[in-house]
């Protein structure tokens, strides 16, 4: 049946849990650009076959236009669907530059095409000169703190010698706990690098 | 008007629905029963709705009522609306009964979709205030897609006024990396 490769395609995006990437499948991507292709083809040829009839392409209402409507149909159903699993992954993939900051995770990384890591690499670009412009940093958390300062545990090996922002440095070995300034600490929390101690 | 871009909305329309065609058609393999690439007046089709829904408004086609939509699926909703696997008949059961609603001309459908969705409505929310059901348990597998929005809003709605009245970290991991503590070394 028409439009089910460009169905899957949405349908695999859709299983994922939400705001979950999986990889661009650009084997079922290209198969749908194909048939597209294939569809286009089919379309010209019906619309040939009406005008070597002599008849008004306008006007026309035979079994051929009926053939023509069916794959512009097609055609057209099979670009939403493109569409919609290109629009939404650019959507995720701006998420992240706000929830994990300007460098992708390996893992993150492998399941984006070329053109998406050039869109995530170009945005995040633009956010650092507004930034800039501005003076202000967006992507820390909106809500005002209570204290400045929070107790971290380090959950990774992150190594020594990291720049804090009061131009010191520290060592962050794993299992060490650590009084940090809240805008310091978030990057690695939300990386899963740390995590925040209460009470 | 939904968004051009909705996934849900996309996946929807990739229901079947049984059409009758009014016009001819050449050019077209969408007919398994027919060898030619020729759709006969008069023959019977599955399509997908969005081209069954393109075609009725050129009156190429006329629509059946889907199956999910049929007598025996309204005698079980009156009998026990809670326990009907609706899942299994139309994952977007709702949905797609407000779209096939005006197609098929049906005014009956709006009804069932009424009363169906008032009775389920209320164990769902219920269910969702008070346990926590593992994924996969048969309650899962009956409801449909709107409802399972539903139901996760429920308890999302829950978790956070707990979370509230708790206290907790405010920062946590994001979600995209998953819970796993270490990625796999």
């Amino acid at each position: 049946m028409y439009g089910k490769t460009a169905c899957q395609l949405v349908k695999e995006f859709a299983s994922g849990d939400k705001g979950q990437l999986v990889s661009f499948n650009s084997d079922l991507f290209q198969q749908v650009v194909a048939e597209c292709s294939q569809h286009h083809l089919e379309l010209q040829s019906l619309i040939r076959k009406i005008q070597e009839e002599g008849l008004d392409i306008q006007t026309a209402r035979n079994a051929d236009h009926y053939g023509a409507l069916i794959h512009h149909l097609a055609l057209v159903r099979n670009k939403r669907c493109l569409m919609a699993y290109v629009y939404n992954r650019a959507e995720i993939i701006r998420n992240l530059l706000w929830k994990i900051g300007h460098v992708l995770p390996q893992e993150i990384e492998e399941k984006l095409c070329h053109a998406e890591e050039e869109h995530f690499r170009k945005h995040s670009t633009a956010l650092k000169s507004y930034m800039s412009k501005v003076m202000v940093d967006l992507t820390v958390d909106m809500v005002p703190p209570k204290d400045p300062y929070i107790k971290v545990r380090v959950l990774d090996d992150i190594g020594d010698g990291i720049m804090l922002s009061d131009d010191k440095t520290a060592n962050f070995a794993c299992h060490s706990m650590h009084l940090l300034k809240r805008t310091d600490a978030e990057q690695f929390v939300s990386r899963g690098q740390m995590e925040e101690l209460t009470g | 008007m939904t968004n051009y871009y909705d996934i849900d909305d996309i996946v929807m329309e990739e229901g079947t629905v049984s059409v009758i065609f009014q016009k001819a058609a050449s050019g077209v393999g969408i007919d398994p029963s027919s060898v030619m690439d020729f759709i006969e007046t008069g023959s019977k089709v599955e399509l997908p709705f969005w081209l069954a829904h393109e075609l009725q408004m050129r009156q190429a086609v006329s629509v059946n009522v889907p199956s999910c939509f049929d007598q025996k699926t309204r005698l079980e909703i009156q009998a026990d609306s809670a326990g009907v696997d609706l899942r299994s008949r139309c994952p977007f059961f709702y949905d797609f009964g407000c779209k096939i609603a005006p197609i098929v001309g049906d005014r009956t459908i709006g009804f069932l979709l009424l009363s169906a969705f008032k009775s389920r409505y209320k164990e769902i929310l219920t269910k969702a205030h008070s346990v926590a059901f593992p994924a996969g348990s048969k309650f899962w597998t009956i409801l449909t897609k709107e409802e399972i929005n539903l139901y996760e809003t429920a308890q999302s709605a829950m978790a956070s006024f707990k979370k509230w009245r708790m206290g907790g970290p405010r920062f946590q991991i994001a979600s995209v990396l998953g819970k796993k503590r270490k990625s796999t070394e």
